[in-house]
């Protein structure tokens, strides 16, 4: 990445790291009471057949005040309606969207920086009280955070959490729900000769295969989910140690704790990975060695580099690249000011020892 | 609180609510823009799916949602979910058979309150897993 790109990219982290904490202020009123109509479009789409949400008696048997709406359709009636969405919808692509709230702003940002496509990857919601024919339900959002630019299976983005809090005509709580989406740029690189479209092509991308957790390396991919590379340490000797095992090859101590590497190091020996191609992988695959400069070797992908450009001893830094929301892994970059340009270019590997 | 179909005492860990099952059809896509007010044309409109490279248009997240949340509230009673959390995992497809899996992973007690805990997921005939989360609710007691 040039300078420049850096600056700009950082600039914008800056400035969507600003929303955080933002409110849509004032809270919205839903357009239309909770009503019969709607509730009984919604079970009619989702073929729910529970007579409590049609049946008057059979809300009254069930120890209601009456028909109740259903808990999952909750947004719905604080949705501002075809029309209102197509007009928001047009002002952002027009780019005149900036009086609206600090949502509609944000994602006008992250369309303009080319984070254009969206998907929802987590719903959360709490219900206080069912709610009942002539309520009014009003509401006001916040957004939680914005992520850091994430590499994700879609195609880098952004996370962002929001939190929307659900009040009645008397003002009370009625429900809360956190909704996190990803907004991300679409993949344009589509696997295996496909034709690019600029479309998350990657949604029906396969996994990566899991590790397999166990008490003596589970610290290591939680680590990893925090942003950390752990190297477990002997509690006896203070021997470092990778890959994680349960006893200390130096004094056989069974007691051990980690240290937080610095991520810095150099490829010690690598392969270029060709055949066969597994879905889950983008080929070529730089499967590498690295150094660490704590001492101890780890097995991890490069990236930032092209592979018939890799040269053993470049020095690499690890950055965390999160694949889905199970696994996030380290995966290492030459460290500005390295020759990756070099034009040695070696063609065969080091067997790793 | 409203009377639960399900008490406490007849509760265990592992047990299993019923599966709802579901074959996701375009119609379904419709109607549920329509009642949810999520205009969303990819989820509907399969020349603007197709020209962003989707196969055809996909579910909505919250049908999905929906379609566990009705699962949910067969078993345990409506009015009874206090809290409902899920993690949408792949898209969701016209003509795939949408299956729930709702298994008690616990009970508890707190304020006075009886309290089960339950995995809830919505997978396809592959057993692909489409949604995957957590609900909590509340149940009666018999004493």
């Amino acid at each position: 990445m040039s300078d420049q790109a850096q600056a700009q990219s950082g600039d914008l982290e800056q400035r969507l790291s600003g929303f955080a904490g933002q409110s849509s202020g004032e809270s919205s009123e839903g357009p239309d009471e909770v009503n019969q109509a709607m509730i009984r479009h919604w079970v009619e789409a989702m073929g729910d057949t529970n007579p409590v949400y049609v049946d008057d008696a059979a809300a009254k048997d069930a120890g209601f005040p009456g028909v109740i709406a259903p808990p999952t359709m909750l947004q719905a009636w604080i949705m501002r309606g075809l029309r209102a969405s197509q007009d928001v919808e047009a002002a952002r692509a027009a780019g005149t969207a900036q009086g609206d709230g600090p949502t509609d702003r944000l994602m006008s940002m992250l369309d303009e920086a080319g984070f254009t496509s969206v998907v929802a990857t987590n719903c959360d919601q709490h219900y206080v009280r069912p709610l009942v024919l002539g309520d009014r339900v009003s509401m006001t959002s916040v957004i939680e955070s914005v992520s850091a630019e994430k590499s994700t299976g879609l195609g880098v983005g952004h996370f962002i959490s929001n939190r929307l809090d659900f009040t009645d005509q008397h003002g009370e709580s009625v429900a809360t729900m956190r909704f996190r989406i990803l907004k991300f740029r679409p993949r344009t690189e589509a696997a295996s000769g496909a034709e690019s479209t600029g479309a998350p092509e990657a949604t029906a991308r396969p996994k990566r295969p899991r590790p397999s957790l166990t008490q003596d390396n589970r610290f290591f991919f939680e680590g990893t989910k925090e942003g950390n590379l752990l190297i477990q340490r002997c509690s006896g000797c203070s021997t470092l140690r990778h890959p994680p095992r349960p006893a200390c090859p130096t004094c056989r101590s069974f007691e051990w704790d980690t240290v937080k590497s610095s991520g810095r190091g150099t490829i010690y020996s690598y392969v270029v990975n060709h055949h066969p191609k597994v879905p889950a992988f983008d080929y070529p695959l730089v499967v590498a060695l690295i150094e660490l400069e704590e001492g101890t070797r780890l097995v991890a992908n490069v990236s930032g580099i092209a592979s018939d450009a890799v040269v053993i001893g470049t020095p690499v830094q690890a950055r965390f690249e999160t694949f889905d929301d199970e696994l996030t892994l380290p995966v290492f970059h030459p460290v500005d000011g390295s020759d990756i340009g070099d034009t040695r270019t070696v063609t065969e590997s080091k067997g790793a020892h | 609180m409203a009377p639960g179909t399900l008490y406490v005492e007849d509760v265990a860990e592992g047990d299993e609510a019923p599966v709802r099952s579901h074959v996701l059809t375009r119609t379904d896509l419709v109607a549920y823009a329509g009642a949810s007010g999520d205009y969303n044309p990819m989820h509907h409109d399969e020349v603007i799916a197709t020209a962003s490279g989707q196969p055809s248009v996909f579910g909505h997240g919250m049908f999905s949602m929906g379609l566990l949340g009705s699962a949910l509230t067969d078993y345990v009673g409506v009015g009874n979910v206090r809290r409902f959390q899920v993690r949408f995992a792949k898209q969701t497809w016209p003509s795939e058979k949408l299956e729930t899996k709702i298994v008690v992973t616990g009970t508890r007690n707190e304020a006075g309150e009886h309290l089960v805990d339950l995995d809830v997921r919505l997978h396809n005939a592959d057993g692909e897993e489409k949604v995957v989360g957590q609900a909590t609710a509340v149940l009666a007691s018999r004493s």
